[in-house]
């Protein structure tokens, strides 16, 4: 059996990063990326805003002291502090290297790479490329490993770390085009497979692939997770997609309205009105909801963001991208009609718990990106700030995994452990009793997350979520794969995928049940307000006889004391 | 997506989707199932298929990602045409069957197909290694992160159009060149290509070029416009291609054995193209005007430069198209002696 020194699950920033580095660090490695999807299919992709990174060329008094601030604060002060200093202190030099390998950044007049503001950030200081930075910094990472020869093993689907005992000896994986169930036996495994808000299925911005399978292996495997709890939301997500509207849209002036007519954030944000912080908003626009001011649908409840006042010609002009979106996922044309939208959770700032380097605590077992919490963005994320931690991180982590693969020696994978993942796999195709459909029980747990455990949080709907949660996995014990086909299966790695969300959204309720406060995105109505005195710590979960078992682990603090946080 | 999700509201229709089907373990050849199912407006294509897998047929099988047009995953031919299913209305879509409500969706083309709509990316992952599609950048690696190379707006400019380019494939699917010869570039391998090509910070330009002008590279393609009319991002692929062309004229001249060939295969244009008057796609979906404006001046730069003859326009024989085809063969003879007189100094 070959043997890899080092594996990495997951193809976007983080995991190219990872290749990239570790191939640079030691050419001499065997290393191997496997993904789902194609690499440049990844989710990265959709990040359209930009990287942070205090370069000072639009402000030239922009200083990493600042950026380190701004993080912090935004993280209402549950970030890691030497993390969030690795983070910024790291983040000129990233982004230089990413242009110095190809990365079409915008530009200055002067030729340098061009910046812009962007929320919570006290300088403009977010690198860009138009409204398609993921997309370039990816196809650019992608363009850079091919140019390594790093080896890729496209459409695999990762199932499960082979264990010895507690140690790993690699990773097992379903090849989605021939069904075979493969062993990568190897060194290190460094996960690095984006986030998990596609739990809340419809009411998620995420890819349809965002389902959280690196935590929820490592989770299986024994590793410990970290703040599942705070997932953030962003205000306005297309009614039917989740897809969002940007904040463009109210910058140029949009109103958001409710079903009596009424531009409601004048309750709100009297001044700011629609410009308010993107948490705040989101806010209103759920109380709106919850307190029978939206819209009805049996797709669910929704608001109107209306931009017919703006004229065509503006629309046009200044929002093309914006209207092509509602026109091609709604159906529906701004220039005539409002556009039907409701807060849509998009980012997952919990993750495998890591150190500075992506170590966890199994040895030669990594995690970088939206897939690991080292943590940079405690509970809530700055804009901007995501593209630069599976940049910065990835990179740690790969060149980790390079220095430290020669320790590891790992006892090989045996045809045994295959055979008992090819019989698991195979009992999903002849499940037992009465038969479900996973298609109904995924858009049962995006409802039951969304209602209980999404925006506005307490006690009562916690647990009625953690119930509903409970009989869904019950439920997903009958699930069954109509396809019994081997090649390229989709039927089953969607049924995979489902199990996966399952298994951590018990994470996610677990955690915002016990965490008694409001912190960032985590907004519980019966704890109103943060409580520094009993909350000021992480939470981690580590599952034990089936159930997400709870710690804590303190916060790193450094330079910054804790603040009230308001802007 | 739920029942309700597809049930709501005023504009309810029933629509057939007649799916392309194909099991390599069970099928010795592929068939189509047809899948009626009640729709509302404002639903996109994608959505249908996966209420379709969902509700109806599991083992249906097709690539489905971001579902915003962003990740390339969905592409598909869609009433005959290469589209993103998760970008396209299927209200959009009614009425361009002669059935009235029947929607066909079919594989990519050009790609070996893998099961129902699935077909292999892994040649055009091939092609992209083969001609080098990355900035191979001319500062060492040890330098990188330092500090960054100054471009100008108009550097930038150059290629900033090409790097929208999501790798969907369908272009692919809908070149005429592919479906006869498998080896050939492909479109967005020209683009990608070209993209790197104009990139300042790049340094492996000519060895890039080199390989584009040998056997089934840019050479091989027909001008037929059919990746530019297909590309989901709206990218002006042609443009790409006459880049590379003009570039590879100016650069490796006609002094080198392709060099050579490539006047042989702009004569061989001309004589073909003649005889290919009903494939006069840019005329035909562009008019005279716009061929003439478009792609003319490229034409005459060229000659003024008394280089190799620029492929022709297709064009259909009216009267103009005879008068310049004339006035080709008249620079062509130019361009011909003075490769009879460098060689003969
Ligand atoms: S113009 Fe060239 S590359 Fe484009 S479809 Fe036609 S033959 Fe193919
Ligand atoms: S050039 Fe256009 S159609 Fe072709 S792969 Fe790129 S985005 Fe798709
Ligand atoms: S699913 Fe990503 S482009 Fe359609």
């Amino acid at each position: 059996m070959k043997l890899f020194d080092i594996v990495i699950v997951g193809g976007g920033g983080a995991g190219l990063y990872a290749a990239m580095e570790a191939m640079k660090t030691n050419p001499g490695l065997n290393i191997a990326v496997i993904s789902k999807i194609y690499p440049n299919r990844s989710h990265t992709s959709a990040a359209q805003g930009g990287a942070n990174a205090a370069l000072a060329n639009k402000a030239k008094d922009d200083t990493v002291e600042m950026h380190i601030f701004d993080t912090i604060k935004g993280s209402d002060y549950l970030a890691d502090q030497d993390a969030v200093e690795v983070l910024c202190s790291e983040a000129p030099k990233i982004i230089r290297e990413l242009e110095n390998m190809g990365t079409p950044w915008s530009r200055m007049e002067d030729k340098t790479i061009a910046q812009r503001p962007f929320g919570g950030a006290g300088r403009p200081r977010c690198c860009y490329c138009a409204d398609k930075t993921g997309h370039t910094i990816l196809q650019t990472l992608y363009e850079q490993c091919l140019r390594k020869g790093v080896q890729f093993f496209n459409e695999y689907f990762a199932l499960d770390i082979a264990l010895d005992g507690s140690r790993s000896k690699g990773l097992i994986a379903l090849n989605i085009k021939t069904g075979k169930i493969e062993a990568f036996h190897s060194r290190t495994v460094v996960f690095a497979t984006g986030g998990y808000a596609k739990m809340y299925w419809n009411r998620s911005s995420n890819a349809a692939g965002n389902t959280g399978d690196g935590q929820a292996i490592a989770y299986r495997a024994g590793i410990p997770l970290k703040d599942m709890e705070f997932v953030q939301f962003h205000p306005t997500g297309l009614r039917k997609s989740g897809l969002l509207v940007t904040e463009g849209a109210r910058g140029e002036g949009g109103y958001l309205v409710n079903a009596l007519g009424e531009r409601f954030m004048s309750r709100y944000a009297p001044e700011k009105m629609e410009l308010g912080p993107r948490d705040l908003v989101s806010r209103s626009l759920e109380t709106e909801i919850l307190e029978g001011r939206g819209f009805d649908s049996p797709a669910g409840k929704y608001l109107h963001l209306d931009l017919r006042h703006l004229g065509a010609d503006l629309i046009k002009s200044r929002l093309p991208q914006i209207r092509e979106m509602c026109m091609y996922f709604e159906g529906v044309d701004p220039i005539d009609e409002p556009i039907p939208v409701r807060p849509t959770a998009h980012y997952s700032m919990g993750g495998i718990d890591t150190d500075n380097f992506g170590r966890t605590i199994m040895e030669g077992v990594y995690a970088a990106g939206e897939c690991g919490c080292v943590s940079v963005h405690g509970a809530n994320r700055l804009g901007g700030n995501s593209l630069l931690d599976i940049l910065v991180f990835g990179r740690i982590t790969g060149r980790a995994a390079a220095e430290e693969a020669g320790k590891f020696n790992p006892s090989p994978i045996t045809d045994a452990e295959i055979a008992d993942k090819e019989h698991e796999i195979r009992s999903f195709m002849r499940p037992s009793g009465h038969y479900e459909r996973y298609g109904t029980l995924r858009e049962e747990l995006g409802q039951a997350l969304a209602q209980n455990v999404g925006i506005f949080r307490e006690a009562s709907k916690i647990e009625k979520g953690i119930e509903q949660i409970s009989i869904l996995k019950e439920r997903f014990s009958h699930v069954r794969v109509f396809d019994t086909s081997d090649v390229y299966n989709t039927n089953l790695i969607q049924v995979l995928e489902l199990r996966n969300m399952l298994d951590l959204a018990d994470t996610v309720a677990a955690g915002a049940l016990v965490r008694e406060e409001s912190r960032g995105s985590h907004t519980r109505t019966d704890f109103p307000v943060r409580d520094d005195e009993n909350w000021h710590k992480h939470t981690t979960y580590t599952l034990e006889k089936g159930r997400p078992h709870l710690g804590f682990k303190p916060v790193t603090m450094g330079r910054y004391e804790l603040q009230e946080r308001t802007y | 997506m739920t029942d309700s999700t597809i049930q709501h509201t005023e504009d309810k229709r029933d629509v057939t989707f007649r799916v392309h089907r194909f099991n390599p373990q069970v099928d010795s050849k592929p068939y189509f199932d047809d899948y009626t199912i009640k729709l509302e407006k404002g639903i996109t294509v994608l959505r249908a298929l996966n209420y379709i897998k969902e509700h109806v047929d599991p083992s249906l099988t097709f690539r489905a990602f971001c579902q915003a047009g962003i990740c390339g995953s969905c592409a598909m031919r869609i009433n005959n045409m290469s589209k993103l299913a998760c970008t396209t209305q299927v209200w959009d879509e009614l009425g361009k069957t002669r059935e009235p409500d029947v929607i066909k969706v079919e594989p990519l083309r050009n790609l070996p197909l893998i099961k129902d709509l699935v077909v292999e990316m892994d040649p055009l992952v091939g092609k992209m290694q083969h001609y080098e599609n990355w900035v191979d950048s001319t500062m060492p690696e040890e330098q990188w992160g330092r500090k960054e190379f100054l471009v100008s707006e108009e550097e930038f400019q150059k290629y900033d159009k090409a790097t929208d380019c999501i790798l969907c494939a369908s272009c692919v699917s809908e070149c005429t060149i592919l479906r006869a010869h498998k080896e050939y570039v492909s479109p967005a391998v020209l683009l990608k290509s070209y993209r790197m090509n104009v990139d300042s910070r790049d340094g492996h330009h000519d060895q890039r070029l080199a390989e584009l002008v040998k056997d089934h590279g840019v050479w091989d393609c027909t001008h037929c416009y059919r990746c530019q009319e297909t590309c989901v991002k709206h990218i002006p692929i042609m443009d790409a291609i006459h880049g590379i062309r003009e570039d590879a004229i100016e650069r490796r001249g006609t002094k080198d054995t392709s060099g050579a060939r490539h006047a042989e295969a702009f004569m061989e244009d001309i004589e073909k193209k003649g005889k290919l008057v009903e494939a006069t796609l840019p005329i035909r979906t562009n008019g005279m005007a716009w061929t003439m404006k478009n792609l003319l001046p490229m034409a005459f730069k060229m000659v003024v430069k008394r280089r190799t003859p620029p492929p022709p326009p297709l064009v259909r024989s009216t009267k103009d198209i005879e008068k310049f085809r004339e006035e080709f063969r008249e620079m062509s003879g130019h361009v011909a002696k003075d490769h009879q007189k460098k060689s003969g100094e």
